[in-house]
């Protein structure tokens, strides 16, 4: 069962940061589908919580240019109910797709995703490879962190306990990209992630002007592969340097053996599920 | 042979107007709109709440158990650990009933006094205001372990010196089967093949997890209202309290989802002890993480197959050795051992064989009944052996098992000769044939089919000699009543009994009222266990209806001057089968009836056949009373790179003797199209030194929506059974080969075989990596 805590409702964002900034171990809660199994399985001991329920000026998808925002509060349901999601960030979309189960994904939030920091994120390896950035909010003002610096450790971040994630943005790609998501999970449904990757691929006259490798459930950290991809920038990818790039990718991963796979495991099929997407974005723009 | 004649009492060419149809079942409308009550359902006034101190380590000593702090806390008003249970700290845990069995030690200390045995085992009970403060008081208990020395492996714990969990030897059960000649078997043979095969823990998962509430009422008794699929536990709790049986009163309302793990008593004792010391009513319903501890799951089972057969396909020879990890506690161990045993050659004619099956006690979680109950695990190796002898002898699998099927006439593995029809040719035909084209294998995915066949018992174990009783009567405005305190766990066994009494009585299912569930105020069913529901309250149904039907229709005939089998029942009326137009309304005719004093209802019991039991040294003798055949086959796809299986199609082929509601009978075959998916691929409970790892949905992975492939049912009709109008049992059957037919369509798509279930997708990996090296 469920142990008492404390729990805040405020009904705006100016509201939900002055009940961040008043305590020390004070932590948001929105969809709460990864606090409730947590607290449930006693692995989180917080116990006074700021529900962004009412919080709904945090829930919104805007567009300036090629610029996208989603609000911390959006949710998996959203993304996927949105026209432009599907091309502004296809491996976003894709991990929305398969995140969790149908109920999950009407409760669960883009901002909880990030911030809880689980190396199995799903959303974390699709919004790395379009270079996100996520907006950090608190009563003393804002920052703008690139995800990728975003991270520190297993479930450490760089946000602040006063602080709240309030919304995480990117570029839409460029013309001729390809941007994939791979979850292998050992069932199909409200599943966690074993292995995830994320691609993305531009290319011009044949050759790959950008490409982004992210990695999650492999390392403490979701992480991208920064080697693995400066191998393949500026070349005209073939079978060969792909896989030099996959295998650059799985030994930049650090897993570990749990009750759902070997840390072995894990490498071979960060390796596999590299080299397959790579091949798969490289074949969608030449 | 007309194969329907094997039963004298079977039906063929009945005209049947409800059974068989497509009826709403009639606890549908409640369900759907959110009526039905649960046992977790109910609240009374001054009603406490209860939680269960479960033990968090598998091999303990017990030193002290400090619960001052716990009954100190306001509000807490019962706090019971060992020593308060002076007069008697033990349940039975033998199979359940009116005649029971009785194996060697089937008892359980109610809470654990000085040694814990397994992760889980309770050691105290609280009642307090409200759940939360009982968890308050629960934190607040002080259990002082000594930790033992536990073994956590049935091989292990039968070697000399072994931590001793159970008896003085660790050794639960064992049976053998010695059978023609096994030598003489393996010399005419062309081929022989050994495999090892094993498999996992499996938890029941129920939507419903273990709930209930107890009071004593102003008369002192004491009531039960619980989700057990076994009413007749009142006497267990009765004696467990030193109480007469007639002073417990157990009901059980609709539950969520039995599958076995309702079957021996989980929370209704507990219960019971603490609403006698409270003298008010206690509730509990189980956390799902806590469910996990609280009833045992599927055995583990470590089956070695070693297979004689000529190169023509016909095997000479089986010796099949069979061990399972019964847990701490016998619980029903020896049982599914013994069905395990009789089920080990799959629906096939043996006559040289040889088993041994060993049931050993562990430190692990104490495995129980669950749908299938060790003839299931059994199956699955055969069927994959079977598998492996086409590969090897180059023959298609289903030649290879026709080849071997038997038949009709036939003794079985315990000598018991076969008087039901076996379509399990025709049923694997017909799901093979569903399964349609196997889809060409593109870059990453190869594909697979499989098949499976198989044979399993339905009704009790005959020398149980298991009796059903059920009342119906009509009454006054032509309406019908049905008494049987059948419990029902949601597959519909109270609607297939209006089904069968409005089909005798000419009575349409919504005029017919079913009083269930309550064993104190209706004739006692037994179990809704061992698929038997159906067959033995279906039967002791019918019994009374006809019995009705004969009383009424003998005063009929007077009236209208004719024999009473010139008359017929039918849509609420009477009338004469070859001049319909002389007819009277059922309302009239028990108007008529009950004027002359004829019985206008019946109480029947129906007994299934007994038997007296096995030879210990063959093995020989008559186990159960029959059985059901069919087939599963499954399309999968498999990532070559990731080792991950899609089931793509799943087809259930099952002779279900006669359905009673086919819509009831797709709905079984789904559920464990379903159920036999996560057994095969993903469901199982990991245990570390006996410790429960993933006690919780979001690591226990059972298949979800998303899992979920294209399920088509195929029912076929033999009428050969021995339920009501030639049903057999399906609950159970239904489930037995499902998971043995993915296993063989994934051997079949990866060109290997994995002999350890679940095919993780790690596994499957493993296994297309060791298959490429080896190439």
């Amino acid at each position: 069962m469920l142990p008492p805590f404390d729990l805040s409702q405020p009904q705006s964002l100016a509201d939900a940061l002055q009940a961040l900034a008043g305590k020390g171990d004070t932590r948001p809660l929105a969809g709460a589908t990864n606090l409730v199994p947590d607290l449930r399985g006693k692995r989180e001991t917080c116990r006074d919580f700021v529900s962004l329920d009412g919080v709904n000026e945090l829930r919104y998808i805007k567009r300036d240019g090629d610029r996208v925002t989603l609000g911390a509060r959006t949710t998996m349901a959203d993304i996927l109910d949105d026209s432009g999601i599907r091309t502004d960030a296809p491996a976003l979309y894709a991990a929305a797709e398969i995140f969790a189960g149908r109920m999950v994904r009407t409760a669960a939030t883009i901002g909880g995703n990030v911030c809880c920091g689980s190396p199995s994120a799903d959303t974390v390896p699709a919004l790395l490879t379009v270079d996100a950035e996520v907006t950090l909010s608190s009563v003393s003002g804002q920052r703008t962190v690139a995800l990728d610096e975003f991270y520190i450790d297993y479930k450490k971040s760089v946000l602040r306990s006063d602080e709240l994630l309030t919304s995480v943005s990117w570029n839409v790609p460029p013309q001729n990209s390809a941007n994939l998501f791979y979850k292998l999970a050992r069932r199909k449904g409200d599943a966690i992630t074993v292995t995830g990757v994320a691609v993305m691929i531009a290319a011009e006259d044949g050759v790959c002007t950008r490409a982004r490798i992210a990695l999650g459930s492999v390392a403490p950290t979701v992480f991208r592969a920064s080697a693995a991809e400066d191998l393949l920038a500026g070349k005209a990818l073939d079978e060969a340097i792909i896989e030099q790039a996959a295998r650059a990718a799985a030994d930049q991963c650090a897993p570990i053996d749990d009750i759902r796979a070997s840390a072995d495991y894990r490498l071979q099929t960060a390796f596999s599920l590299t080299r397959r997407l790579l091949t798969q974005a490289w074949k969608q723009v030449s | 042979m007309n194969q329907t004649e094997a039963f004298p009492g079977s039906i063929a060419n009945v005209n049947l107007r409800q059974v068989g149809k497509n009826k709403p079942r009639n606890d549908a409308p409640t369900k759907v709109h959110g009526k039905a009550i649960y046992a977790g359902d109910f609240y009374m006034e001054d009603m406490l709440f209860a939680k269960v101190l479960h033990s968090d380590r598998a091999s303990a000593n017990i030193r002290n158990v400090d619960i001052s702090a716990a009954r100190a806390l306001r509000g807490v008003h019962s706090v019971l650990t060992a020593a308060d249970l002076t007069a008697c700290n033990a349940v039975m845990t033998d199979l359940p009933g009116q005649t029971g069995g009785g194996t060697k030690d089937t008892t359980q200390p109610i809470l654990a006094a000085d040694r814990v045995r397994f992760h889980g085992e309770p050691i105290a009970l609280i009642a307090a205001e409200s759940y939360e403060l009982a968890q308050q008081a629960l934190d607040l208990i002080v259990v002082d372990y000594e930790d033992t020395e536990g073994v956590y492996d049935p091989f292990d714990s039968q070697k000399p010196g072994a931590a001793i969990v159970y008896s003085d030897d660790n050794i639960v059960a064992d049976y053998k089967i010695r059978k023609g000649d096994i030598e003489k078997g393996f010399d005419e043979a062309d081929y022989v093949l050994q495999n090892t095969f094993t498999s996992q823990y499996q938890e029941q998962a129920f939507m419903e997890p273990e709930a209930a509430v107890a009071w004593v009422d102003e008369h002192e008794i004491l009531n039960i209202r619980s989700s057990t699929q076994v009413v007749e536990h009142f006497r267990a709790v009765a004696n467990a309290l030193g109480i007469p049986h007639n002073r417990v009163h157990l009901q059980a309302p609709y539950i969520g989802g039995g599958f076995g793990g309702k079957e021996v008593m989980t929370i209704e004792v507990w219960l019971a002890l603490l609403a006698m010391d409270t003298k008010r009513p206690v509730k509990l319903i189980q956390t799902r993480e806590n469910s996990f501890l609280s009833h045992g799951p599927r055995h583990p089972f470590t089956i070695t197959h070693k297979t004689g057969v000529t190169k023509d396909g016909k095997v000479t020879a089986m010796k099949i050795k069979l061990t399972s990890d019964a847990g701490a506690y016998a619980k029903l161990s020896p049982y599914i051992l013994l069905y395990a045993t009789v089920g080990a050659t799959g629906p096939y004619r043996v006559d040289n064989l040889w088993v041994d099956a060993t049931s050993a006690a562990t430190n692990n979680l104490p495995a129980c009944a669950f749908r299938g109950f060790g003839t299931m695990q059994a199956n699955t190796a055969c069927e994959a052996q079977m598998e492996e002898i086409a590969k090897l002898i180059g023959m298609d699998s289903l030649e290879l098992r026709r080849k071997n099927f038997i038949q009709p006439g036939d003794p079985n593995t315990t000598g018991q000769i076969i008087r039901s029809s076996v379509w399990c040719d025709q049923c694997a035909t017909q799901a093979l044939a569903a399964l349609g084209e196997q889809p060409s294998n593109s870059e990453h995915l190869v594909y697979g089919h499989g098949i499976a066949c198989y044979q399993q018992s339905y009704g009790r174990i005959r020398w149980m000699k298991d009796t059903s009783e059920s009342w119906v009567g009509l009454e006054m405005d032509g309406t019908a009543i049905v008494r049987c305190a059948v419990t029902d766990i949601g597959a519909g066994q109270m609607s297939a009994l209006a089904q069968i009494t409005g089909e005798i009585l000419g009575v349409p299912m919504d005029e017919i009222t079913v009083y269930f569930g309550d064993g104190h105020v209706n004739p006692l069913a037994g179990t809704s266990t061992a698929s038997r529901a159906l067959y033995m309250s279906g039967k002791a149904t019918e019994l009374a209806a006809r019995a009705v039907r004969d009383n009424l229709l003998q005063c009929m005939a007077r009236h209208f001057e004719v024999s009473p089998d010139e008359l017929d029942l039918a849509d609420s009326t009477v009338f004469v089968l070859d001049n319909p137009e002389r007819r009277m309304s059922i309302k009239d005719m028990v108007k008529l009836c009950a004027a002359e004093g004829v019985h206008r209802h019946n109480l029947s019991i129906f007994k299934a056949p007994p038997s007296e039991g096995l030879d210990p040294e063959t093995g020989q003798g008559e186990v159960f009373p029959d059985f059901t055949y069919g087939a599963h086959a499954a399309q999968v796809s498999v990532d070559i790179d990731t080792g991950e299986v899609t089931v793509i199609k799943s087809v259930g082929a099952h002779d279900v003797g006669q359905a009673i509601n086919l819509r009831a009978v797709e709905g079984q075959i789904e559920g464990s199209a379903l159920m036999g998916q996560g057994f095969a691929l993903s469901e199982e409970l990991i245990l570390e030194k006996g410790v429960l790892k993933n006690g919780s949905f979001s690591e226990y992975l059972i298949p979800t929506s998303e899992d979920v492939p294209e399920i088509q049912s195929i029912v076929l009709e033999s009428r050969s059974g021995l339920g009501p109008f030639g049903s057999k049992g399906i609950g159970e059957p239904v489930f037995a080969p499902v998971a043995a037919s993915i296993a063989n369509a994934v051997a079949d798509a990866i060109g290997t075989r994995i002999h350890d279930l679940p095919l993780t997708p790690e596994k499957v990996l493993r296994a297309i990596n060791e298959n490429k090296a080896s190439r």
